[in-house]
C-alpha cells in the first residue's frame, strides 16, 4: 500500500508543486494520475520511489517511510519509468540496456538472462537485441526504456505517459500487459493524457489540478463530470462527450452501455 | 554538478552591471582573463579573483556566484592534486615549490571560474550575440555560441531528470572506490550527450525549415550603444589591467 499523508512540496519557495496531498494507493491496484501541464504528476510520482522527500507530511510504501529510504532501496520495489526515454538509454546493446538495472540490483546472472529475454519477447524488441539503443524510432525507444523497467520485476510499477507515439496496436498491446501484470497482483500507476486509454482500460483515476487532488474514484463517476474535465484542462473520452450531446441522463465511458441508453431515449421519442 | 552550472545561469535584473553593454564586460573578461593566464604568483591571482567581489556586489549575484565557485570544489581539487602530483614527481623535487604551484593553479581556476561566471549571469544571450555581430563576428558564429549559452540551463536541468532516472533503475552514484564512482556518471553522461546531438539535429532543422540562412543579408532589431557608463567600466578594467601588468613588466612578478 502506497499513503501519501498531507503531503507539501515545491521547488522554489512559495510555489507549491503539490499542496496538502493525501491518498491512498491499494495494493494490486491499476489506476491513472490526470491532470493538466505542470499539476504535479511527475512531482507526484518522483516522492512514491524517494526520489524527492516530501517537505512536509509524510509518503509510505509498504511500511517504509521514504524518508527513512534511499532511493535504491526503494526502486527495487517501486520501478518508475520516466516521460522522455533519451532520458535514460546508454548502453551499447538494447540487451545490455535491458540488463542494467538488474545487475544493479545484483541479480542472479541466470535469472538476468531469463528476464531480458522475456522483455524482449513482450516488447517485441528481439530483432534489435544487438542494435545500439539510439538507433531505434522514438516508440521504439518508448517501449525499451518501459521494458527496462519491467524486466527487474518490480512490485510496484509507474509509468509516465507511457502511450505517447505508440500506435494503436502498440497500445494496446501494452493495455493487455498492463491488465496482465496487474493480475498477477502489481500495483500499476499510470500518469497519461490519454483519456481514451484511461476510459477502455483503468478502473481508477486520481484527477491532480495544481498541486491539489481534485478527485479520485472509479474511471467512470470521474471522468462523466464536466466540471472536473475542465478544471483540469482534460478532454473528454469521446463516448462521454457522444452521452453529452446526446443529453442522456446517464453519460458513461461503456460503449453498450452508451448505446443501449441512446436506443432507449431513441424508442421513447418514437411513441 | 547541475548546481555548478546554474551559477553561469544568465538571470535578468536591472543592476548597471546586467544594464551594460557587453561589448564593454567583454573587454573586461579578456584582460582579466589575460592577466589569469599570464601571472602564477599567488597573491596576483588572489587579487584577480577579488577584483570580481565588488562586481558580484553590485550586480546582486552573490548566491548564484556563490553556487558557481562552491559548485567547482570538486574541480579545483583535482587540480590541486593533479598539479602537486606532477611537481612532486618532477626531478627536482621541492616539496614548498610543488605545494606553491599547485595551490596557484587552483586559484587561478577559481579566478576564471569566478570572472566568467560574473558575465554569464549577468548578460543575456541575446545581447551578447548583437554585440558580436556589431563586433563583425560572422552571424552562423555568433549564433552558435548564443544556442550553447542557453543550453546551459536546459543542460543543468536536463542532467538532473537523467540522474533521477538512473538512480530509479538502481544506480548508486556515491557507490565504491574512486574508479567505480567515475565509472557511474556513464550512465549520466552518454543520454546527456545524445540528447544534446539528438536536440542540436532538431534545432538545426526546424532553422532550416524556418528559413534560416536563405538571405544573405540580415536586419537587427535592436543596436547596441556604448554609453558613459560602459566607458567608464572599459576604462577602469584597462588601468587595472595596465597596473596589474606593469608588476610584471617593472617589478619582475611572475
Ligand atoms: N526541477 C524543477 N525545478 C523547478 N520547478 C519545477 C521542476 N520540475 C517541475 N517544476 C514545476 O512544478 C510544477 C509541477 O511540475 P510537474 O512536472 O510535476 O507537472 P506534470 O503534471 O508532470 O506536467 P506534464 O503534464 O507537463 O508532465 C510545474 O509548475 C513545474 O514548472
Ligand atoms: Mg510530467
Amino acid at each position: 500500500m502506497i499513503t501519501f499523508k498531507d503531503v507539501s512540496y515545491s521547488y522554489t519557495p512559495g510555489a507549491y508543486a503539490l499542496q496538502n496531498i493525501s491518498l491512498i494507493i491499494g495494493d494490486g491496484e491499476l489506476v491513472a494520475v490526470l491532470g493538466e501541464n505542470g499539476a504535479g504528476k511527475t512531482t507526484l510520482v518522483k516522492h512514491i520511489n524517494g526520489l524527492l522527500k516530501p517537505q512536509s507530511g509524510s509518503v509510505i510504501v509498504g511500511d517504509t517511510d521514504t524518508k527513512k529510504s534511499t532511493v535504491a532501496n526503494l526502486a527495487r520495489r517501486v520501478g518508475l519509468v520516466f516521460q522522455n526515454p533519451d532520458h535514460q538509454l546508454f548502453a551499447e546493446t538494447v540487451e545490455k540496456e535491458l540488463s542494467f538495472a538488474m545487475v544493479n540490483f545484483g541479480m542472479p546472472p541466470e535469472e538476468v538472462t531469463k528476464r531480458v529475454n522475456w522483455a524482449l519477447e513482450e516488447f517485441e524488441l528481439a530483432k534489435y537485441k544487438e542494435k545500439p539503443p539510439f538507433l531505434l524510432s522514438g516508440g521504439e525507444r518508448k517501449r525499451l526504456a518501459l521494458a527496462s523497467v519491467l524486466s527487474y520485476d518490480p512490485q510496484t510499477i509507474i509509468l509516465d505517459e507511457p502511450t505517447t507515439g505508440q500506435d494503436d496496436r502498440q497500445k494496446t498491446r501494452m493495455a493487455n500487459l498492463f491488465k496482465q501484470l496487474n493480475s498477477d497482483g502489481k500495483t500499476i500507476i499510470v500518469v497519461t493524457h490519454d483519456m481514451e486509454f484511461v476510459a477502455n482500460f483503468i478502473p481508477r483515476v486520481i484527477l491532480i489540478s495544481k498541486g491539489k487532488v481534485l478527485a479520485e474514484g472509479p474511471t467512470e463517476e470521474i471522468l462523466t463530470q464536466k466540471e472536473y474535465l475542465e478544471r483540469a484542462s482534460l478532454l473528454p473520452p469521446q463516448l462521454v462527450d457522444l452521452s453529452w450531446k446526446l443529453s442522456l441522463s446517464k453519460p458513461s465511458i461503456s460503449f453498450e452501455k452508451v448505446t443501449s441508453e441512446a436506443l432507449r431515449m431513441l424508442e421513447e421519442s418514437r411513441r | 554538478m547541475s548546481k555548478m552550472l546554474s551559477g553561469f545561469e544568465f538571470r535578468r535584473g536591472t543592476t548597471i552591471f546586467h544594464k551594460m553593454d557587453p561589448r564593454a564586460k567583454l573587454v573586461y573578461i579578456v584582460l582579466f582573463t589575460a592577466l589569469s593566464v599570464i601571472f602564477l604568483n599567488i597573491f596576483v591571482l588572489i587579487a584577480i579573483f577579488f577584483s570580481t567581489i565588488p562586481i558580484v556586489l553590485i550586480a546582486r549575484i552573490n548566491s548564484k556566484w556563490w553556487q558557481s565557485i562552491w559548485g567547482s570544489k570538486f574541480f579545483i581539487a583535482m587540480i590541486f592534486l593533479f598539479n602537486f602530483v606532477i611537481f612532486v614527481f618532477s626531478p627536482n623535487l621541492n616539496l614548498m615549490s610543488a605545494l606553491l604551484t599547485a595551490t596557484s593553479m587552483s586559484i587561478r581556476f577559481l579566478a576564471l571560474i569566478s570572472i566568467f561566471s560574473v558575465f554569464f549571469l549577468t548578460t543575456s544571450p541575446e545581447d551578447l550575440t548583437q554585440s558580436m555581430v556589431q563586433l563583425k563576428v560572422p552571424y552562423d558564429y555568433a549564433l552558435t555560441f548564443n544556442m550553447a549559452m542557453r543550453f546551459v540551463p536546459t543542460l543543468s536541468r536536463e542532467t538532473q531528470i537523467i540522474m533521477d532516472a538512473q538512480k530509479s533503475r538502481g544506480l548508486e552514484m556515491e557507490k565504491g572506490n574512486l574508479i567505480q564512482r567515475i565509472r557511474n556518471y556513464i550512465p549520466v553522461l552518454i543520454p546527456l550527450i545524445i540528447s544534446s546531438f539528438r536536440r542540436a539535429e532538431l534545432v538545426a532543422d526546424a532553422m532550416e525549415s524556418r528559413a534560416f540562412g536563405a538571405s544573405k543579408k540580415r536586419v537587427s532589431m535592436f543596436i547596441l550603444t556604448l554609453g558613459w557608463i560602459d566607458a567608464a567600466f572599459i576604462i577602469i578594467s584597462a588601468l587595472g589591467f595596465i597596473g596589474i601588468l606593469s608588476l610584471r613588466l617593472f617589478l619582475g612578478i611572475a
